[in-house]
Formats: structure tokens, C-alpha cells, sequence
């Protein structure tokens, strides 16, 4: 065992905090209070800065345009850009499909997809939610039926992050409707331009258009656009899912709050500077404080266990339950702290910390129940790590 | 990072495991909590003759010359299987000789305590329970040849079968010295064993007049008070890799009763109300682990983390008792009986959780140290 970064992992660390010294506006807090256009702009701009300095798909092989890097960078890569609220990374191109392709797809799909990911010039968003399956993805409906050497769509996304902005979709549809849950799926990649796709809004109660519910009316896709085989698209579309997530992000966010709000209290001119002296509080930061490492360590056990070799499957689910509600029970603490200026909204005068606090307890409320439902995951606790048996369902009556 | 066993810490797990088993099962721990003291002396004998307490003591000093971490891999076996044995005492009461005292004392007392000739259990606590090194204010007076001790001590654990206590007093100018005090058959120490739900001996203990010699005064002045401060924060993580360990035979424990157990037509561990209890029983028993781990691994290191050493008490404190309850409450009635096996974890779990500082001790260190 050693509970220390090798000098090498360090140095890399203090290269991604330069860096991001250099480039961040001063007093930066993330993008959470600018416009969606605004914020996009940036977000494009800085996945260019990351690509020049090689480091938007620095986990991928070489020969895709990557860096090989162990997964222990990655996670420290991660682990520095959320705790800086850095924009610029792309998840669904470089840390879903991009694995996805070169795990399943062919060599055309390949070279049509991962240079333009790995370039940072293309957008993609992931199309598996639909009204009626959420939690319980595997009884998705939207149909894909084979028309010669096109699929046609009709049917229903739903929660399509980025769907506004993205180029691209990669999507699971039922292709055997005989076959009800797992069996008679498949993934398919989705020019958005095309016709008989409709992108609606849908704004999230932070009062910020992440969301989208795309609606596919007779959309034709060509049968070359399909990964993998023909209805084993549950497997292609999940081996990847958690793969390589080790959901630092949440416990750096969490890392970030609590330490701008010890900051923020120990600052005289802050009005609320009393909340210094006060011993509850000072409890309180000592707790919250020791939960963020304690979920810390369950995303870097993860990522070791990545880097051995060994398949993170409940692990990963844990780190994941952690992390969140570790984030969100710091947002909350930081709410209190500010009391009633924790009710001012972004843009508000006499706003405190920018208003940031409340927005981003808003924002984090999708965080237990996004990926995976925190109770999903304990089921993947309880069942793939412990050992527990699953529940016997009823029987079906006709 | 590397949350992997080195080679040595698999040994060390898997022989501990396997002498365990059959040395520290509940018969034992139950004849231990009833008074037993021949099941304890002979468990510590066959302790001894593994070489637990020489593990950590320098091979200059007749010990293994092994890591803190490599002990924290022992603990947490002596945790979950509540080996009622002394080694934490003897761990850290070693740890603190060889790191702040003279070399006369190191060369006398360390290969004694690697043999297990002598054993030298903490004596920190007074009447106000303050782990607080600067609230002691047991007496001594210099003389000549050393000091003279007058006043009591609390919550000893193991004094029945220690040779000598390390314990912090009060000169006359009110300087704090930490002096090892041989009690093994002094005349000058009364013991009051407690009645305590540790289930091991616990006592207080009285000095009256009782003299030591120059050459056993560990520390002085800010040095002492620093000496106790790393003994009770050694103390705290090794408490709390125990409890890392317990926590750990609990969630197994659960499983395998929840596993079993059916009503309704099948395993009471298939409803999602259970399994949720045992996930996050499992995310926490593996949160304090990683905790334990990385507070130890501070401690291989020249000194120790201050930070790394609240966390992990705080949090095997708190997380680990409510653990053992939920346990309970997956156990249902069974589990509220004296002749199934848990409540004996539940009952450690609680003197431990207090044990070399309870969370909120820890917390208030931790909040200075975060600069509040």
C-alpha cells in the first residue's frame, strides 16, 4: 500500500494547475452562472487549448491520436479540471464512444469518428433515456426497422444532454421487438441534421438548458452507422458505460466547495466571517471534510484497480453513491453558511460567492439520480459485491 | 497510489487470519469478557510467540524493524476478530520509546518488549476523560534520582497484565514529563478494575508515592506533550484500523445471515430495503479502510499526518458503530439475543469508537488544522 502520488503524478498535477491558472478568468467558479451561449463558446474554445497541449484524449491508444496515459493520470486529470470547474471536456465523444469504437467498431467507423473527437470538432450526445425508460433502460421502445440498406427510426429520447449542441448521436433502439428487455437492441450512430429529427428544450429547475428530448420521425440511418452485431447493442452500449468512470468528479467538486467555503468564512470582509467562531461550524467542516476523502479514495481505488487490471464493477458504483452525496451535503453546508444570501440568485445584487452555491445545489440534484440512480447502484452493491441474491419476481399472469 | 498488500502484509494477513480463527473465536472473546484472565494469558503467550509485538520495534531494538502499515494490516485481522490481545498498547507504547527516548531506555526496555518480557500499556486519561496531552495533572516531584509520583490514572487497558505504564504527569513547576512507571507488583499501585463494555480489562489506577528513576522520563516539557500527542493520534488510527477490520466482519457476517435468512418465500437479503442497508454498510466499511490505511501509511512515513489521523478516527467512530446497529436491525430478533455473536462487536465498537479520542476530539483537531 502507498496513500502517496509518485513525482511524476504530481508533477503532471501542478502542470494541469498552471496551466489552468493561465487560461481561467481570475476568481473563476465555473460556467454555471454564464449564459448557455456564452458558456458553449467557452467550452469550445477550451477543448482546443486541451487538445493542443495533448490532453482531451491523452487515455486513448496512440495510433487513435492519444497519449496511452495510465489511468491514474487520467483520474488526476479529471480530478484537477473538475476541482478547478474547468469546461472543455467532452464525455460522451472521448470517454464513451470513442472506447465503444475501438472496442466494437469496424475500421471505417474508426477512421470517420475518433480523429474528429481526438481534433476536439465534433460533438456527440448519447440517446438511451426515453420517457418510458429511465432506471429500467433495458424496455427502451424507439424502433429501428431495417429498410434495405438503412435502419428508420421512430420513437423517443429523452434527458439528451448536449442534444441542441451536438453534431452526432450514438443511440440505443429496439431492432427485434420480439425480444423484450436486453436481447434486441442495438447502437447506432446518428447524423443530427438528419432529416425527421426535432431537438426540444427542456430547462433543468437550476434555470439552465442542458436537457433535450429529441424525437425521431421516419429517420433514416445508413445500415454502416450500425456498432457491433445486429441486437447486441445492450452489450456494446454498457461494457463501456462505466468503464473507466471513477467519478472523481463529484469528490473534487465537493474538495473544491469545501475549501472555498473555509476561505470564504476565514475572510473578515465576508458578512458572514462569523460563522468562523462558531463551534457547530467548525464541526460541521471537520465532518464534511472527512466524507470528501473518504469518497477521495473509493474514485482513486477505482482507478487503481483500473491501472492492476482488475474489472472495477461495484467499486466503481460505490464512489459513485459517495461522491454524490458527499457533493451535494457540501452545496447544502454552503447554503447554510450563507443563510439568506444563500437564496440570492445568480445575477442578484448583494449576491455572495455569485450566487454560485444555489445554483450548483440545484444543478447537483441530477447527480444521485443521473448514471444510475444512487439506489441502482447500491442494487450493484448489494448483488455484484456483496453477493446478495435478487429479488424473485412474480410470476406473470395472463 | 496503491491500494494493493505488499508481499509482507499478505503473510501478515493470511497467517493472522488463519491463528485467529482458531485462537480468537467467540468462545475465547466471551471467556475473556467473563473474566478469563488464563484464555488471555495464553492467547498473549501464542501472540508473543509470532512475534506480534516485536513487529514494528527497530532490528537494532530485537523487533522486525516493519512498517506502520504493515501493523495496520494485523489490526484490522485483531479487529475483526476482537482478539482480546494488547497489541495496539504495546505498538504504541513502543512507537513512542523508540521515537523520543534515550537510547539507555530504547536498549533496556524495546528488546524486552519485542520478547514480550515486558508489556507497556498507556496511562493518559484522568477523572475529566480529556485526551488533551496539555489537561494532565497527575503530580510528581524531582527528587535526586528521578521523580515521585502521587494521583490517579483511568481507563487503563491491560494494566492487569502490563509490566509498566507510559504516562504523562506534572513536575513541580507544572512541566509535563512522560515517564514509563514499572507497576508489574508495585506496592505503590492500587487497581481498581472497571466494569467496562469493551469486554477486556480495563482500570484505574492509583500512584502513591510512587518513585522512578531518571533514566525511565521519555520527554520533557513540549517535547512530552508532543511525545502524547503522536501516542494518542497512534493510538486513535490503530483503534481505528480495528475498527476497520470489525466493520468489515460485520458487513460479512450480514451478508451471509441476510443470504439465508428467508421469509416470505426467499432470502430476506433479496429485498431492496436490506440491500440498501448492506451497501451502504459496505461503502462504509471500505471508505474507513481506505482511511485507516492512508492515516497509517502517514505514520511509515518520518512523523505522521495529523489530518489523515482525525479522518480516520472520525470517521471508524461514527461510521462504524452505526454500522454494527444497522446490522442489528438486519439481523432482527436474533441479533438482539446475548447468545448470538454480534452485540460482542456492537459492545468493542463502542469502547473503541471513545477510545483514544471519539470524533468530536478529533474533529475539533481537525478544524484547527484545516485553519478554523
Amino acid at each position: 500500500m502507498r496513500f502517496e502520488f509518485t513525482a511524476e503524478e504530481n508533477d503532471f498535477r501542478r502542470q494541469i494547475s498552471e496551466f489552468l491558472d493561465d487560461v481561467l478568468p481570475d476568481n473563476w467558479g465555473g460556467s454555471t452562472y454564464m449564459s448557455d451561449d456564452d458558456s458553449w463558446a467557452m467550452d469550445q474554445q477550451f477543448r482546443n487549448e486541451l487538445v493542443k497541449r495533448k490532453w482531451l484524449v491523452m487515455s486513448w491508444p496512440k495510433q487513435y491520436g492519444g497519449s496511452d496515459s495510465s489511468p491514474m493520470m487520467n483520474t488526476i486529470f479529471a480530478d484537477e479540471m473538475a476541482y478547478r470547474r474547468a469546461p472543455g471536456l467532452d464525455g460522451f465523444g472521448t470517454r464513451m464512444l470513442g472506447p465503444t469504437l475501438m472496442a466494437f467498431g469496424n475500421e471505417e467507423q474508426r477512421t470517420q469518428h475518433l480523429g474528429a473527437i481526438a481534433r476536439g470538432e465534433v460533438q456527440w450526445c448519447q440517446g438511451y433515456s426515453e420517457p418510458n425508460s429511465g432506471s429500467d433502460l433495458a424496455s427502451i421502445q424507439t424502433r429501428a426497422v431495417l429498410d434495405g440498406d438503412e435502419f428508420v427510426i421512430n420513437g423517443a429520447k429523452i434527458w439528451t444532454t448536449m442534444g441542441h449542441r451536438a453534431d452526432m448521436m450514438f443511440m440505443l433502439v429496439r431492432t427485434n421487438p420480439d425480444e423484450p428487455l436486453h436481447a434486441g437492441i442495438s447502437l447506432l450512430l446518428v447524423d443530427m441534421k438528419t432529416l425527421g429529427i426535432e431537438v426540444k428544450p427542456i430547462v433543468n429547475m437550476a434555470d439552465i438548458h442542458h436537457f433535450n428530448q429529441v424525437i425521431f420521425d421516419d429517420v433514416r440511418v445508413p445500415k454502416a452507422n450500425l456498432v457491433g452485431d445486429l441486437n447486441d447493442g445492450w452489450r456494446v452500449g454498457m461494457t463501456i458505460l462505466n468503464h473507466e468512470r471513477s467519478g472523481i468528479e463529484f469528490a473534487a467538486g465537493a474538495r473544491a466547495a469545501i475549501e472555498e467555503l473555509i476561505v470564504y468564512i476565514n475572510n473578515d470582509d465576508s458578512p458572514v466571517s462569523q460563522a468562523k467562531s462558531d463551534p457547530n461550524i467548525r464541526i460541521k467542516i471537520a465532518e464534511l471534510s472527512t466524507e470528501v476523502e473518504a469518497a477521495r479514495l473509493l474514485c482513486y481505488d477505482v482507478t487503481w484497480r483500473h491501472g492492476e487490471g482488475l474489472e472495477p464493477s461495484f467499486e466503481a458504483s460505490m464512489s459513485k453513491v459517495a461522491g454524490t452525496e458527499i457533493y451535494q451535503k457540501v452545496l447544502d453546508f454552503g447554503l447554510e453558511i450563507l443563510g439568506m444570501y444563500g437564496g440570492l440568485i445568480v445575477g442578484s445584487p448583494q449576491a455572495e460567492l455569485q450566487g454560485r452555491f444555489l445554483k450548483m445545489r440545484m444543478l447537483s440534484t441530477a447527480t444521485t439520480i443521473f448514471s444510475g440512480t444512487n439506489e441502482i447502484q447500491k442494487n450493484i452493491i448489494a448483488q455484484r459485491g456483496l453477493g446478495l441474491p435478487r429479488i424473485r419476481r412474480a410470476a406473470k399472469t395472463t | 497510489m496503491d491500494f494493493g498488500l505488499t508481499e509482507t502484509q499478505e503473510l501478515i494477513r493470511n497467517s493472522a487470519r488463519e491463528f485467529l480463527a482458531d485462537r480468537s473465536d467467540s468462545s475465547v472473546v466471551r471467556a475473556v469478557a467473563n473474566g478469563d484472565t488464563e484464555a488471555l494469558a495464553s492467547l498473549w503467550k501464542d501472540v508473543v510467540e509470532l512475534g506480534w509485538p516485536a513487529l514494528t520495534i527497530a532490528k537494532e531494538h530485537g523487533g522486525a524493524g516493519l512498517s506502520f502499515s504493515d501493523l495496520a494490516v494485523l489490526l484490522t485481522e485483531l479487529g475483526a476478530s476482537l482478539a482480546p490481545t494488547p497489541i495496539v498498547e504495546s505498538a504504541i507504547t513502543s512507537r513512542i520509546i523508540e521515537r523520543y527516548g534515550s537510547d539507555a531506555l530504547k536498549s533496556d526496555l524495546l528488546p524486552q518488549a519485542a520478547e514480550g518480557d515486558v508489556l507497556i500499556t498507556p496511562a493518559i486519561l484522568e477523572r475529566d476523560v480529556s485526551w488533551e496531552a496539555d489537561s494532565a495533572t497527575m503530580a510528581a516531584t524531582r527528587t535526586n534520582n528521578g521523580l515521585v509520583i502521587t494521583g490517579e490514572k483511568r481507563f487503563v487497558s491491560f494494566a492487569e497484565q502490563a509490566t509498566h505504564v507510559l504516562t504523562l504527569v506534572r513536575t513541580d513547576g507544572g512541566e509535563p514529563a512522560l515517564v514509563v512507571v514499572p507497576i508489574w507488583k508495585s506496592t505503590g499501585v492500587d487497581q481498581t478494575p472497571l466494569e467496562h463494555v469493551s469486554g477486556v480489562p480495563v482500570s484505574s489506577l492509583t500512584f502513591n508515592e510512587v518513585e522512578v528513576s531518571e533514566a525511565n522520563i521519555v520527554a520533557t516539557g513540549d517535547e512530552a506533550i508532543a511525545a502524547t500527542d503522536e501516542l494518542v493520534a497512534a493510538g486513535a488510527v490503530a483503534r481505528a484500523t480495528q475498527l476497520a477490520g470489525l466493520g468489515r466482519a460485520v458487513v460479512e457476517a450480514t451478508v451471509d445471515y441476510t443470504a439465508n435468512r428467508e421469509q416470505f418465500g426467499q432470502a430476506v437479503g433479496s429485498f431492496q430495503a436490506v440491500q440498501h442497508h448492506l451497501a451502504e454498510m459496505a461503502i462504509a466499511a471500505k471508505q474507513v479502510n481506505h482511511l485507516v490505511h492512508s492515516a497509517a501509511w502517514s505514520f511509515s512515513q518520518d512523523g505522521y499526518s495529523v489530518e489523515r489521523a482525525a479522518q480516520a478516527k472520525i470517521a471508524a467512530s461514527e461510521k462504524i458503530s452505526a454500522l454494527c446497529w444497522t446490522a442489528h436491525q438486519c439481523h432482527g430478533a436474533i441479533g438482539f439475543t446475548w447468545e448470538h455473536d454480534l452485540h460482542l462487536y456492537t459492545r468493542r465498537a463502542l469502547a473503541w469508537k471513545t477510545d483514544y479520542g471519539d470524533s468530536a476530539f478529533h474533529k475539533s483537531k481537525l478544524a484547527t488544522s484545516l485553519g478554523l
